[in-house]
């Protein structure tokens, strides 16, 4: 143990060590908390497309939306995308499943909200689903969107009978 | 009916017979025409008309089966011994009969669970496992996990597992669930399909791969579910993919090394097809050069499908090996005018060059799907007090055909379920007297068309026994609207073309048991289930007969008289095959409970039934499925 005069001194030199780190860090985290996009390097985020929660602290960034959302007119088209592409292929004449699964109930594996329909169709999935977005435009991809969104509601075109 | 000489005369009686046959609606097995069929007594016809539901005794009221003890060919269990499993249907001929007898009509009542074991895998577990020697193997559908089980600890243990990681993607494009059926045993090695269109070689004793090879191609839509056939120096695949415009064909490859040796494609030229000098078709419909091609219009061969996914058969005493192709890809039958040849065909070729030596088309522009990928029972018994090689072959068009399998004759076909979209088999000209208004068509909805889509039976196998003469065939009664629609080819992607939709077919039942006669092509006796049999069937020595239900029943029947002698019932549907094997003496019946495959996927979470056209059509034909049964793989022993 050393003598109350040696700690003195050795607590004077700590000190401002100690300082000058806790003011280097605290001015790091400021300028983190307060930049609300700041990845690492400050570039902009991978995608505006994403199922899993946001990291927080902020999360207010902006998601896809339906330019077609709660339009009916785009229905039939939808209805015949589907067909037009083979979805009805695997997901069933009226999307009740088969070689994919049931579009027509609750259960998602991806979401089924509009924007991650939209994603899972771009991207594809690991089991097969194809990238349908190396193919398709947008437009079309959303107007398919608007027809699942449309299974089992009473607007839903070609229903099953 | 058999003088059809002239196109007028073909036309005239093609017309009447439509008249006919429109003029009833679809009704029990009483309503098929026997025109056209030989050796029908009345008795007979009156027997099988009869209104019964169970019909559990033998229906000509007499004499049991009598017994074939040749019936086999020699050599077919390539010196397996009694107590082995070491190929799918148990030998080369695909009887799938045991000659273990210790359980029989006497005790099987007492037959209790010996062990079980959970695969781990929700997928519908069809195909069977293989026993050699003391050991057990047991493969999953996707991700085909390969385990040993040594049989000779308590309850069965598992001595290791190989697991091949196939790519997932083939998931996404197997049509009919991601299943497997069955591995082969050869040379050391367990053989089986990859989902992902590979096959391996598994060293039997240590589970390490010897080999590993890609055969075919998953961005075309390719997928492997058939179980190989070793015979010499060749392993035999088939190819699946009729729904998304993939090109048949059996591949074979070196059992050393795993080498691609050649492909016999079904569609395509003769030299694709291996059709040349020693090919000899029997009938004039089935002979031409380059049918693979000019039976097409244009190109649409390329996409023709006739995918192979069923059962290999070998005769060791002509050394012939038998199989039979699929649907022509699209489901439009517009789309592709012609015979489209050489789908819904079957084939006999030279094991070693693939040559062909003759092929009989069952059904020319397909028009219903009817893949005729079944199993070909090779069997020699008399015919008219001469023993002839036979071929039987229980078809998905609801009939069951005897071929000479020197020939390709067609000596005897008759329907083993309601059938209308033919009334009989011309004999003379092998081709089916059909009723054009159940032709389907672009745009147009076809009605009450029996059978469905899935047929009088599926790939479920039958089986033979030669102390009865009798296949039992696991069968199906279910019916089907179906229009024609317009496709888009994409690769990788289901090429289909047609809206179907099932239900059940007319009598009050979906399934039935049958026990056929193949020389006579009459049902001696049947069990009628609620449910369509998608389980294969085991016939033993012990004159038993076992098959499972969707809804889990696993059942034993007296071969004879096909009254139900035990049945319990399992965690899950069972779309597997039953088989019996012995270690240190003692008998077991093993078989795979777990729901699924294309009828059985009903079951699943993921398939709605508020859409009865979901699924290729079937969620009509069983929505009550789910009610009645849940998804589980589950390995089942049993034992006295």
């Amino acid at each position: 143990m050393s003598s109350p005069s040696d700690r003195g001194v050795h607590r004077a030199r700590i000190g401002v060590a100690a300082w000058l780190t806790v003011v280097a860090s605290a001015t790091a985290l400021l300028v983190a908390c307060n930049n609300r996009t700041d990845v690492a390097g400050g570039a902009q985020p991978a995608s505006t497309f994403y199922i899993g929660p946001q990291p927080g602290p902020d999360r207010t960034l902006a998601r896809a939306e339906n330019p077609y959302h709660d339009d009916r007119t785009v229905l039939a088209e939808g209805r015949r995308l589907f067909n037009w592409y083979n979805c009805s292929g695997c997901h069933g004449d009226h999307a009740g499943g088969g070689m994919g699964p049931s579009l027509r109930d609750s259960s998602w594996y991806y979401g089924g909200d509009e924007a991650s329909i939209f994603a899972s169709i771009t991207e594809g999935r690991q089991h097969g689903m194809p990238a349908w977005g190396t193919k398709l435009p947008r437009d079309q991809i959303w107007k398919i969107v608007t027809y699942i969104k449309s299974l089992r509601t009473p607007y839903e075109p070609d229903a099953p009978r | 009916m058999r003088e059809l000489d002239g196109g007028r005369w073909t036309v005239l009686i093609v017309l009447a017979l439509g008249a006919v046959v429109a003029g009833c609606s679809t009704k029990g097995p009483g309503a098929d025409s026997r025109d056209g069929h030989r050796d029908t007594t009345a008795e007979a016809r009156a027997a099988l008309e009869a209104p019964h539901a169970d019909s559990v005794h033998n229906a000509l009221g007499r004499a049991a089966p009598g017994s074939f003890p040749d019936a086999i060919p020699a050599g077919a269990d390539h010196g397996a011994k009694p107590g082995e499993w070491t190929m799918p249907g148990r030998d080369y001929v695909n009887s799938r009969f045991s000659p273990l007898g210790d359980i029989n009509t006497a005790n099987v009542a007492q037959l209790k669970v010996a062990t079980s074991m959970a695969t781990g895998v929700l997928n519908g577990m069809e195909g069977q496992p293989l026993v050699v020697g003391t050991t057990m193997y047991v493969v999953t559908p996707f991700p085909n996990v390969l385990t040993a089980i040594d049989l000779t600890k308590p309850g069965g243990a598992a001595k290791w597992s190989y697991e091949p990681n196939p790519d997932p993607r083939s998931v996404g494009i197997a049509c009919c669930d991601i299943v497997n059926r069955g591995a082969v045993f050869a040379d050391g090695k367990i053989i089986y399909s990859l989902l992902d269109a590979e096959v391996v070689a598994v060293d039997a004793a240590t589970g390490k791969a010897a080999w590993r090879t890609r055969v075919g191609d998953i961005n075309l839509g390719e997928t492997f579910t058939a179980a190989p056939l070793v015979v010499g120096n060749n392993v035999f695949v088939g190819n699946s993919g009729g729904e998304l415009g993939v090109r048949g064909y059996i591949a074979a490859l070196d059992l050393k090394t795993g080498a691609v040796k050649w492909k016999a494609y079904s569609t395509g030229s003769d030299a694709d097809v291996k059709i040349g000098p020693d090919f000899h078709a029997f009938y004039p419909k089935d002979q031409g050069k380059n049918l693979g091609e000019t039976s097409w219009k244009g190109d649409q061969w390329k996409l023709g499908g006739g995918t192979t996914w069923g059962w290999i058969s070998y005769d060791p005493e002509t050394k012939l090996l038998f199989y039979s192709t699929g649907n022509p890809g699209v489901w439009n039958p517009d789309m592709r005018p012609g015979d489209n040849k050489w789908s819904i065909t079957l084939f006999a070729r030279d094991p070693e060059t693939g040559n062909a030596k003759w092929a009989y088309q069952f059904v020319a522009h397909d028009a219903w799907d009817y893949d005729e990928i079944m199993e070909n029972i090779l069997v020699d018994m008399p015919v008219n007090g001469k023993t002839r090689k036979l071929l039987v072959h229980p078809g998905r068009t609801g009939f069951a055909y005897t071929f000479d399998r020197e020939t390709g004759e067609l000596l005897a076909a008759n329907t083993f379920q309601p059938t209308n979209w033919a009334t009989a088999v011309d004999l003379k000209t092998g081709k089916h007297l059909e009723d054009p208004t159940k032709r389907t068509h672009a745009g147009v909805v076809t009605r009450d068309i029996c059978p469905s889509s899935t047929g009088a039976k599926d790939e479920q196998p039958s089986a033979f026994s030669p102390r009865t003469g009798l296949v039992y065939i696991p069968a199906h009664n279910v019916c089907m609207d179906y229009e024609g629609v317009e496709a888009n080819y994409i690769a990788g992607t289901p090429y289909l073309g047609a809206s179907v939709k099932m239900y059940p077919g007319p009598g009050g039942y979906r399934g039935e048991l049958v026990a056929w006669d193949p020389i006579k092509a009459q049902k001696l006796c049947g069990v009628k289930e609620d449910l369509p049999l998608w389980s294969g069937v085991l016939a033993t020595a012990g004159d038993v007969v076992f098959y499972g239900t969707m809804d889990g029943w696993f059942k034993a029947i007296d071969a004879r008289s096909c009254a139900e002698l035990w049945k319990t019932k399992v965690a899950s549907g069972i779309v597997g095959n039953p088989i019996a094997y012995s270690v240190d003496g003692k008998e077991y019946i093993a078989v795979y409970a777990g729901i699924g495959g294309w009828m059985g996927a009903v079951a699943f979470p993921d398939i709605s039934t508020d859409d009865p056209y979901t699924a290729l059509g079937v969620a009509g034909a069983v929505p009550d499925l789910k009610q009645k049964t849940n998804r589980g793989g589950v390995l089942y022993v049993f034992t006295l």
